[in-house]
């Protein structure tokens, strides 16, 4: 994006140092000049106007979950209707709202910070969910592991503790579907299976600082 | 009154985690105090389990949970259409009921339910002070149509952001959010700041600006409310030609003249002020014709024969 503003500038600079040098430039070709760099500027301008927007998508300023159900970031952006009955329902307290540091798009979208206030998977927030954003899941272990897709935990073996040679476990023992998301193996060391879906109570009850476990959101 | 339940609600939300959390012993003086005069408000409609029980009436006016039922504003549906082509079914239905109601009674929801329209009633007071006071304050007249305007703007940029733009932008849905936010999870978000720049342009440009000349909501309710089948008419028989109905119309109507048009929102403020009855409300699908002037104008413009005879003499 700058790269594109400093080459244009700088083809610009070039443009007027020839223009002062000699004066046989053909018309056509500062014509077509002229257009390229109009051209150009309007593209990048609108860029520039389009980059904050997709910012959500592309590159969020934080790390955050949506809640348990929820659609893929884009579809996510153009069906919720910001009316915030998510956090109502929610039992925990752990459903927040953006304001604009994330982009305009995910303003005022439910997003939960799993190290201060994880999802306990109560379901709650897709039964009341009315623009489809957060899909209804039943409160069952088949349909949650099969369908809620939060993100996936990942263990820091330099600082888990287990790892480490002190035993531990605690995240085992916070999982909500403790040896079907997360094992323990020798000395308690965790080990997280494929059928996490990323409800972040492990990250919120890791009793290292900072976190030895924490969740990899999926947008996607 | 929609006013005080959305002030009512996160609160009931807030007693709903107390409950859940079962530890009425550890809470805060203050919190211990919420829980006390929430318990005793929701005694009466709650069984033995309040905490779930609760959840019967959620959300606010923009979009809420009504015993089950799920009912939405007609412009979220809109502006999810908008942002990404498709509708969710159980929007559609939740929109149903208040199409078809504004279908029948026009554009109702600005004077009856909307949250904003509180404050929107205190700030002409309040400009009613400011102008006893000695100050200046705006009352331009803009063109009715420019909210027809903003809200084809704002279906394009909900498509151009991929998001409901209208959320951001529509006082009703900003009040229940931020009167949520503030209460339940602490704090104002950037809503508010539109909302008050909607208060200053009501006091500086016009009079009751927002609703009578930007609001997308009302544009759409406007336009679905067409051809209602309540409408306010005026009895020319009745009508003296006072005014008072033109100049107390908060939409900036023009009733003297029958000009009520698809934006009347049946608030009934020009029938109370009325003082010879000339106001009323009919099943109708179209407004009558401009009638001319009532019938003291009427003496005065067209004297009949008799008249004209007596103010010689």
């Amino acid at each position: 994006m700058i790269r594109s503003l400093v080459r244009l500038t700088s083809r610009k600079m070039q443009r007027e140092l020839k223009k002062s040098s000699c004066d046989t430039i053909a018309p056509s070709v500062e014509n077509t000049d002229r257009r390229n760099f109009l051209k150009e500027l309007i593209a990048s301008a609108i860029a520039l106007a389009v980059q904050p927007v997709h910012a959500a998508q592309n590159q969020p300023s934080i790390r955050f979950l949506r809640p348990p159900g929820s659609l893929p970031e884009k579809e996510f952006a153009s069906q919720c209707i910001h009316c915030g009955q998510c956090s109502a329902v929610c039992p925990n307290r752990c459903i927040r709202y953006f304001g604009l540091e994330n982009g305009f798009a995910s303003m005022d979208t439910p997003y939960i910070i799993p190290r201060e206030k994880a999802c306990i998977l109560c379901m709650k927030c897709g039964d009341i969910c009315p623009s489809g954003a957060i899909q209804p899941i039943k409160r069952a272990l088949e349909p949650i592991i099969s369908k809620v897709r939060m993100g996936k935990a990942v263990v820091d073996r330099q600082l888990c503790l287990s790892w480490q040679g002190k035993t531990c476990g605690v995240c085992y023992r916070a999982c909500p579907l403790a040896d079907v998301a997360i094992r323990v193996g020798l000395l308690e060391q965790p080990h997280v299976l494929d059928k996490c879906v990323g409800c972040g109570l492990c990250e919120r009850s890791c009793i290292q600082l900072p976190q030895a476990i924490r969740i990899i959101p999926n947008y996607g | 009154m929609v006013f005080a339940m959305l002030i009512v609600l996160p609160y009931i939300y807030v007693y709903q985690t107390f409950l859940e959390s079962h530890a009425y012993d550890l809470l805060a003086d203050s919190e211990k105090q919420l829980y006390d005069i929430m318990e005793t408000l929701t005694q009466p409609f709650v069984g033995s389990d309040p905490e779930n029980e609760l959840d019967a009436i959620k959300g606010t006016t923009w979009s809420g949970n009504f015993f089950g039922f799920m009912i939405s504003d007609p412009l979220a549906g809109l502006g999810q259409f908008a942002a990404g082509l498709s509708m969710h079914q159980p929007l559609l239905l939740a929109i149903l009921i208040p199409v078809l109601l504004t279908l029948l009674f026009g554009r109702f929801y600005c004077g009856w339910i909307c949250p904003a329209i509180f404050l929107y009633e205190l700030n002409t007071n309040i400009r009613m002070m400011l102008k006893r006071m000695g100050l200046r304050v705006g009352s331009k007249g803009i063109s009715l149509n420019l909210k027809y305007y903003v809200l084809a703007l704002g279906v394009l940029l909900s498509g151009f952001f991929g998001t409901v733009f209208f959320a951001s932008i529509y006082p009703p849905a900003i009040i229940g959010r931020e009167l949520f936010y503030a209460i339940a999870l602490g704090g104002f978000s950037s809503g508010l700041v539109f909302f008050i720049l909607t208060l200053l342009f009501d006091l500086l440009v016009a009079r009751r600006g927002f609703c009578r000349y930007l609001c997308p909501g009302g544009a759409l309710y406007s336009l679905l409310g067409r051809y209602r089948v309540l409408r306010i008419q005026r009895i020319v028989a009745e009508c003296n030609d006072c005014a008072k109905c033109n100049a107390v119309c908060e939409l900036g109507l023009d009733p003297l003249n029958d000009g009520f048009g698809q934006e009347c929102n049946n608030c009934t403020a020009c029938i109370a002020i009325c003082p010879t009855d000339g106001l009323e409300f009919k099943f109708q699908i179209k407004d009558i014709a401009a009638q001319g002037p009532g019938h003291l104008g009427k003496k005065y413009l067209y004297p009949s024969a008799e008249d004209q005879a007596a103010q010689v003499e």
